[in-house]
């Protein structure tokens, strides 16, 4: 099992940092998978996340320069590690003006993956900071509980209201309530409700437009054929929520949820070359 | 005790400061730096750099010292012990290589890799770079403390800290390296500078047999490196074994010899001044009072004032 990769641009740089500042926010310890092509960041739905879960996508050419893995076996090309995106935050953190960032797996005492940031100095040589960062080697016998996430038979799919006003509106609530209620429904209408003993606070979006999902036989079939106006509403938890909207650092091409009513909330946000797909289940 | 300072603004607005301070018996750490076979200096700026890479949680960094490299690199005590962890081992380790070069002073007597405390240190750091003067680094072998000093037309500061010691040539023992409780025994030991005795020798024998890993001034009264200094045996081994390092205090003369005084996040150990020898061997030096109460006057020239650094 081998693999190491160099950023030497460093736009690709901060964008990767961007995307590894995003997934921090989101999960304490996930999955990192490695394939020849694309990285994925997972966290599967396990009781211990709160019923969460993330996967986001990027494609390595986007971002690396130099990208080699070798998986587990020649059939089984593919590395999975669980590590804690805050590590590689941090070391990315004070590599913004580096000269290059290798990244390496090694296993000296234990299996790790090796951050090296050369860094401009006064002196001949370069500063090079190296951080080792701790991962654990999951083994094949549980891939299958990583596996891509399939889209849910959702009632009404919409697209959401710009992040950094839905970001501000969700924030304010957190104040006042421990659970947020998103409902929407296929006229591009969507409202965000809060209710507690004392005040109930709902905030009203329109013409956000539903995105067309190419039809086929065994999904949407909820959505077919429904009442355009219904709302479909789940209660989440809004803590969850507001995580997700802190996370992003930039704006995304593409941002959309899909609702099953009191069931789970799927959120969509497609990056140019970073997809990032977020589950969070409803509340009792 | 009061300093009063007074202010006359604009517009005749006069503000007033009472500042209470209590006079103390200053301690001193027997430690001279220009005996140290390594010595390093560089501006606040660079070390500011380097110690930025290292999570602000960090609590000790190791500095390793070679003539053709420097190298900082974060200390975690999980190293050996990781073994027996079911879940993550390891916090991440962040290690940063220099050149030679970038140093202002570069002087690597011996190879060295010294581990002191980083929190105490970034205090330092944030002071010196708005001093905006370089920092010194003086230092030996893992156990005799690390001197950080800056000096400038007006102060000289130097701040010294415990390393550890080297662990392979110690006495198996389970106590982690946590200074709080040596504390309490070295706070007592302050209050007799002036006679030590027997009973306060088997005291800081007790204590250090506790703390065995952490030597020279790290809260306990005994600083052994020092003390064989003082007897004239510079290549004594320091590497003590727990408890061996107790006896040294006593016979180092009347003052309390204390060095960096953790628990690591107090900022224990700025010595403004002076470096203290003993009594004994002081060439002679004029003593003066950085301070005086000016509403005692007879209180100038005492001999528990600072001294100068030469």
């Amino acid at each position: 099992m081998r693999f190491r990769a160099k950023i030497v641009d460093l736009a690709c740089l901060n964008h990767f940092s961007r995307v590894i500042n995003t997934i921090a926010k989101l999960a304490k310890t996930c999955t990192l998978r490695l394939t020849v092509n694309k990285l994925y960041f997972i966290l599967s739905d396990r009781v211990a996340n709160g019923g969460v879960s993330m996967w986001c996508e990027l494609c390595q050419g986007n971002f690396f320069d130099e990208f080699q893995m070798e998986g587990v076996a020649a059939d089984n090309n593919e590395i999975y590690l669980e590590l804690m995106p805050d590590n590689l935050s941090r070391a990315l953190k004070t590599a913004q003006s580096a000269k290059a960032v290798k990244i390496k797996l090694t296993n000296k005492y234990s299996p790790c993956l090796k951050v090296a940031v050369e860094l401009p100095s006064l002196s001949r040589s370069s500063r090079i900071v190296t951080h080792d960062i701790p991962v654990k080697v999951i083994p094949r016998r549980l891939w299958s509980d990583f596996k891509e996430p399939s889209v849910p038979d959702f009632e009404v799919s919409i697209y959401l209201p710009l992040l950094k006003t839905m970001k501000s509106i969700v924030e304010r609530m957190k104040n006042l309530s421990n659970c947020i209620v998103i409902e929407a429904n296929l006229s591009g209408e969507m409202n965000l409700k809060i209710e507690t003993d004392v005040v109930s606070v709902t905030t009203h979006f329109k013409d956000l437009g539903n995105p067309p999902w190419a039809s086929e036989d065994e999904c949407q079939s909820s959505a077919r054929g429904r009442d355009l106006q219904s709302m479909a509403e789940a209660r989440i938890d809004i803590k969850k929520l507001q995580q997700l909207l802190a996370g992003q650092q930039v704006n995304p091409t593409k941002a959309l949820c899909n609702i099953i009513s009191k069931r789970i909330v799927h959120f969509i946000l497609l990056h140019e070359d970073v997809s990032l797909q977020y589950f969070i289940p409803a509340l009792a | 005790m009061k300093c009063v300072i007074v202010g006359t603004h604009l517009r005749g607005v006069v503000k007033t400061h009472n500042l209470a301070f209590e006079e103390c018996d200053p301690l001193q750490a027997v430690f001279a730096k220009h005996s140290c076979p390594n010595i390093l200096r560089a501006h606040s700026r660079l070390l500011a750099d380097i110690m930025v890479h290292f999570p602000t949680s960090q609590e000790e960094v190791t500095l390793s010292v070679t003539p053709a490299r420097v190298c900082f690199r974060s200390y975690t005590e999980e190293d050996t012990a990781w073994f027996f962890q079911a879940d993550f081992p390891r916090t991440m380790v962040t290690e940063i290589q220099l050149n030679p070069d970038e140093f202002d002073y570069f002087q690597v007597g011996v190879d060295s890799e010294v581990t002191f405390c980083l929190r105490e240190l970034r205090g330092l750091l944030a002071f010196s770079e708005a001093t905006s003067v370089p920092v010194s680094i003086h230092f030996d072998m893992p156990g005799k403390p690390v001197a950080f000093s800056v000096e400038d037309a007006v102060l000289e500061a130097s701040f010294i800290l415990a390393t550890l010691s080297d662990i392979r040539s110690e006495a198996a023992s389970q106590e982690p390296a946590r200074c709080s409780r040596v504390q309490e025994s070295s706070k007592t030991r302050v209050d007799k500078p002036e006679k030590p005795s027997i009973d306060e020798d088997s005291t800081a024998e007790a204590t250090a047999s506790k703390k065995p890993r952490w030597n020279g001034a790290s809260g306990a009264p005994a600083n052994p490196w020092a003390e064989r200094e003082l007897r004239g045996d510079p290549t004594a081994p320091h590497r003590d074994s727990a408890g061996t390092g107790g006896a040294a205090t006593g016979e180092a003369g009347g003052r309390a010899v204390q060095g960096a005084e953790s628990p690591y996040h107090k900022f224990h150990s700025l010595f403004f001044g002076a470096v203290s020898f003993k009594e004994k061997d002081a060439i002679s030096r004029s003593f003066h009072s950085l301070a005086t109460a000016s509403d005692t006057e007879e209180d100038s020239g005492q001999t528990q004032s600072s001294q100068v650094l030469q």
